[in-house]
């Protein structure tokens, strides 16, 4: 990315951005400077993605016409701390309309894949088309621009994403890399396969510690392309640090918007795994499929519970200093620390443990890796999963698959294994797809084909407005524990005002987790990169560019039945919740007129643009 | 004065502003002040039987307190952090 102001350093015109649109079938590659359109284009990710797949008519994610996108936001590589970001946006297998088209979305990961794609001289690829054999591509700087190389796939084939990661490590120096797994290789038995990204850590440790793009099955999209895995290849570039970027990392390593994720021997509270203890406060922890019973289970999963028997590190991502990872490993009998089991982070541990009835973190521990290892999305799956187990608990004399109920391991394994290796495609296709097959919608947790994160939907009408995932893409997943209040006025403003500005960083190149504040995201951008904007062009950006998404989802054929929740949110209310239900159909009708009055008129306007 | 410090679930209701100093003796006058100045952040801040909302977390000068330390005396230079327990992503 480079900048060539004519005046006004606001200007989204003098910003110009570097593409490689790759064409996988003819192996042709273009490179060229492209100049901004609109600061969504400045900003990136998926505000500029969102504008390519817009231009595209495609009505199958498993088509050439469906480009998956790779790219950075403007921060990412640069020194403001979590400037780490990687998306990967493309019409999805997974995020369908009843309509049965695809929908756009994107996925973001963490950690040095990202700043290396930048520092090779990209800033964006757009893969097109589709390889006729399994290939990765190998992205290279070098003097005179971006070289692209494509390999035979064919020794990568087969291995787990850590393994592939570790293959390639051993073949190129200074690079960082993204793969798929066994999952994304037989991506037409699973949608929700998952992008790895390398880290720092994994490659001097060889542990199994990738971060991911994992929702949305854009490993799926990029199995069919054939696209085994990309390799980065750079020297590190990082500029001097500015005294105001040395602030603003400051802030967000000391101050208050990253305690969530501290340790608590750093002034935090422990990272996401902590939501546990105020969630069950209220009952809000999922348990069998989301229906929580009030029985205390949910507190064998507290850190507190599990830290005695095992070493929790807690470790980072490239520069970071929040350390929000919390590894797991292995306690020696001297106390020390041995193997490196699983990272616990909330949501998967509560969807592989608490949410299937398995109160046991050494065996929730196998599962994450487990499903890290095959390359899924632990969301998308550990829901699925929960559903099969709901299901059969209904269905004793006719369960389906390999029979599994709550708390039964070994057949959790089984069904993880399975949605990978094409023995149980039903459980790879998503929860969407499997519950309708079955004829029973109505505890099937997801919205518009995304499986639910480990927030309970009926404390959560927001979900539905949720564009990329419900806690990656409205902030109203936790806002009934926070506030606890259950008006419609505040549950439509909360939609319509602040819950979709939840999306901000995922322009950017920034972590959530990092809490930059919107006056320090500005300042950033004008010490990092020289362009000028104010908050309230930030956020009115980050608002079209939320809105756009939904006049894509409307363009795929979305209306009105796709933006609702699991019918036994209204006609099964959970007595063991510890607030009283307000989720009725009466509260969601109204809801949705009040929400909808707001976006139409929105989306109409980004029509016409 | 003690200065409050809290994170954009706050800032965001109020314009961005990330933190305010605020003319108060104690950790629990301090966080009146804030929301008699900023009526909007009080469903935040205070559960409705008038306590601390339980998913509220404070820190006094990095030391996080229990619930029972709210009426700790601050002054000038002290700086107050209110952060929720309950985050995601």
């Amino acid at each position: 990315m480079r900048t060539s102001f004519n005046g006004s350093r606001s200007d989204p015109g003098g910003v110009v951005y570097a593409r490689a649109t790759i064409d996988l079938a003819s192996r042709d590659v273009r490179i060229e400077d492209v100049p901004c359109r609109n600061l969504e284009d400045v900003l990136g990710g998926f505000g500029r993605s969102f504008q390519i797949l817009a231009e595209r008519t495609i009505t199958h994610a498993f088509t050439p016409d469906n480009p998956l996108i790779v790219n950075t936001g403007i921060l990412t590589a640069s020194n403001v701390m979590t400037g780490l970001r990687t998306y990967f946006s493309a019409y999805s297998p997974l995020k369908v309309s009843n309509k049965g088209l695809p929908s756009a979305i994107w996925s973001a990961g963490s950690c040095k894949f990202g700043p290396k794609l930048k520092w090779t001289g990209l800033d964006e690829m757009i893969l097109e088309g589709r390889a006729d054999a399994p290939l990765y591509l190998v992205i290279r700087h070098s003097e005179q621009g971006p070289l692209i190389t494509f390999e035979p796939a064919d020794d990568l084939l087969g291995l787990t994403c850590h393994e592939k990661i570790m293959w390639l490590r051993d073949r190129y120096t200074d690079a960082h890399f993204a793969a798929i797994g066994p999952a994304g290789e037989r991506y037409e038995d699973c949608y929700m396969a998952a992008v790895a990204l390398s880290t720092e850590n994994q490659l001097r440790s060889g542990d199994d510690k990738c971060r991911w793009a994992g929702r949305g099955g854009m490993g799926a999209v990029m199995g069919y392309k054939r696209v085994i895995a990309i390799v980065a290849q750079a020297p590190d570039r990082i500029a001097k640090l500015k005294p105001e970027i040395r602030d603003i990392n400051k802030a967000a390593s000391t101050g208050p918007g990253s305690r969530k994720f501290r340790e608590k021997d750093k002034g935090g509270l422990g990272g996401t795994w902590s939501n546990y203890e105020p969630l069950e406060k209220f009952h809000f922890v999922p348990q069998n499929n989301f229906r929580p019973t009030g029985d205390g289970k949910p507190e064998l999963m507290f850190r507190d519970h599990v830290q005695p028997e095992f070493v929790v590190k807690a470790e980072s991502c490239f520069r970071c200093g929040i350390n929000c990872h919390k590894n797991v490993y292995e306690k020696n009998a001297d106390g020390t620390r041995g193997a490196f089991l699983a990272k616990f982070d909330y949501e998967p541990v509560n969807l592989l443990s608490t949410n299937i009835a398995i109160h046991d973190p050494r065996k929730a521990a196998t599962l994450i890796s487990l499903v890290d290892r095959l390359g899924m999305d632990n969301i998308s799956l550990g829901t699925t999963i929960s559903y099969v187990m709901d299901y059969n608990e209904r269905h004793p004399d006719a369960p389906i698959l390999n029979g599994a109920t709550f708390g039964d391991f070994d057949k959790a394994r089984e069904l993880v294994e399975g949605a990978a290796t094409g023995r149980f495609p039903e459980v790879g296709r998503g929860v969407k797809r499997l519950s309708e097959s079955l004829g029973e919608t109505g505890y099937a947790m997801h919205c518009k084909g995304m499986e639910f994160p480990a927030y309970q939907p009926d404390t959560n009408p927001g979900y539905p407005w949720a564009i990329a995932g419900g806690h990656m893409s409205m902030a109203t997943y936790m806002a009934l524990a926070l506030e606890g209040n259950t008006s419609l006025e505040y549950w439509a403003k909360l939609i319509t005002e602040r819950g979709l500005l939840f999306v901000r960083d995922d322009l950017l190149g920034l972590c959530k987790f990092a809490g930059v504040t919107a006056d320090h995201a500005v300042e950033g951008l004008k010490h990092e990169i020289g362009f000028e904007v104010t908050s309230a062009e930030l956020l009115a950006s980050v608002r079209r560019a939320f809105v756009r998404a939904l006049w894509l989802e409307r363009k795929q054929g979305y209306d009105r039945s796709d933006y609702t929740l699991p019918s036994e949110v209204f006609d099964r209310p959970n007595p063991n919740l510890g607030v009283p239900p307000f989720v009725t159909r009466e509260f969601f009708s109204q809801l949705s007129d009040r929400v909808w009055a707001v976006f139409d008129r929105e989306i109409d306007e980004i029509g016409k643009a | 004065m003690p200065r409050i410090r809290f994170t954009n679930l706050f800032a965001e209701r109020i314009g961005g502003v990330s933190s305010v100093d605020v003319p108060a003796v104690t950790v629990e006058s301090s966080l009146r002040a804030l929301s008699d100045r900023y009526p909007t952040l009080a469903p935040l801040v205070w559960a409705k039987d008038g306590a601390l909302n339980p998913v509220m977390v404070l820190f006094l000068n990095d030391r996080q307190l229990g619930v029972a330390e709210i009426g700790t005396p601050v002054g000038p230079g002290d700086e107050i952090d209110i952060v929720s327990a309950l985050e995601g992503g």
